[in-house]
């Protein structure tokens, strides 16, 4: 059971609303739906953030090399030689 | 367009880079909303590859660009999400696609600066099966930046499915499909 802690927040009208009704159909107290609510909003935010992260490290991966060097980091050619 | 949410795909060596690469804003924002929804499947042998091409690169620079190499492989080894390992089955079934086709149906690479040898273009061949297979035994549609090669993979699956029981058929995409 994850520690809670009451807290005051200020939500729009009508999210609010329809949490209210979602508790009362489901038959649970307002406090469940906007917690599961806001755990599936920091879901995204963390899916977010996390995908920034590998796009950054992807970028980071391959910047800076020339066509050729490309060809040997995608195991293409095996490296540079003459004929 | 291939919607992001149809993953998880298997992504090729080549098709990797030209994510992280392409200058289409489209396909950034592509790759951008598949990382939010899944890892980047690769392949143990793409993970060997591009080691082994950070490694040569390192190896012939020295000073300031040796550094710089250094700092993107390591960038890249922390981009490492679901790396499959070739484990009994796909073996198995890399194997079938290197009997099936049993040369590269592409020739070697040459240019004014490189050449590669027949023993090299096998090598890569046999590399590009077992990603092949890797797609096939994992059920992974394979995101790719090869026709030459997966297209004939694909075809020798189809042609003789018997030898690839389950396993068929080879569901590719180029990475100019994704979009």
């Amino acid at each position: 059971m994850p520690r809670k802690r009451r807290t005051t927040l200020t939500l729009p009208v009508d999210a609010l609303g329809q949490a209210e009704r979602i508790a009362r159909a489901r038959h649970v107290n307002l406090s469940v739906v906007v917690a599961e609510a806001l755990a599936s909003g920091l879901r995204i935010e963390t899916a977010r953030e996390r995908s920034a992260q590998v796009v950054r490290d992807y970028q980071e991966a391959f910047r800076g090399f020339a066509a050729e060097e490309m060809m040997i980091l995608d195991g293409i050619i095996p490296e540079m030689r003459k004929h | 367009m291939i919607d992001p949410a149809w993953g998880p795909f298997l992504f090729d060596t080549s098709a990797e880079s030209w994510l992280a690469r392409t200058p289409l804003t489209a396909a950034q924002e592509w790759f951008r909303q598949y990382a939010e929804r899944f890892p980047v499947h690769i392949s143990v042998v793409t993970v060997m590859e591009r080691t082994r091409g950070y490694a040569l690169l390192w190896r012939r620079e020295s000073g300031e660009r040796r550094r710089q190499i250094e700092a993107a492989r390591i960038a890249y080894l922390r981009t490492l999400g679901q790396v499959w390992p070739v484990d009994a089955a796909i073996a198995i079934v890399a194997g079938e696609i290197m009997a099936v086709v049993a040369q590269p149906p592409t020739p070697a690479k040459r240019s004014h600066k490189f050449t590669e040898s027949r023993q090299e273009r096998l090598t890569r061949w046999r590399f590009d099966a077992m990603i092949a297979a890797t797609a096939l035994v994992m059920q992974m549609p394979l995101v790719h930046n090869n026709a030459g090669d997966f297209e004939a993979i694909r075809s020798a699956v189809e042609i003789d499915p018997a030898r690839f029981p389950g396993f068929g058929p080879l569901e590719l995409v180029r990475c100019g499909g994704l979009l």
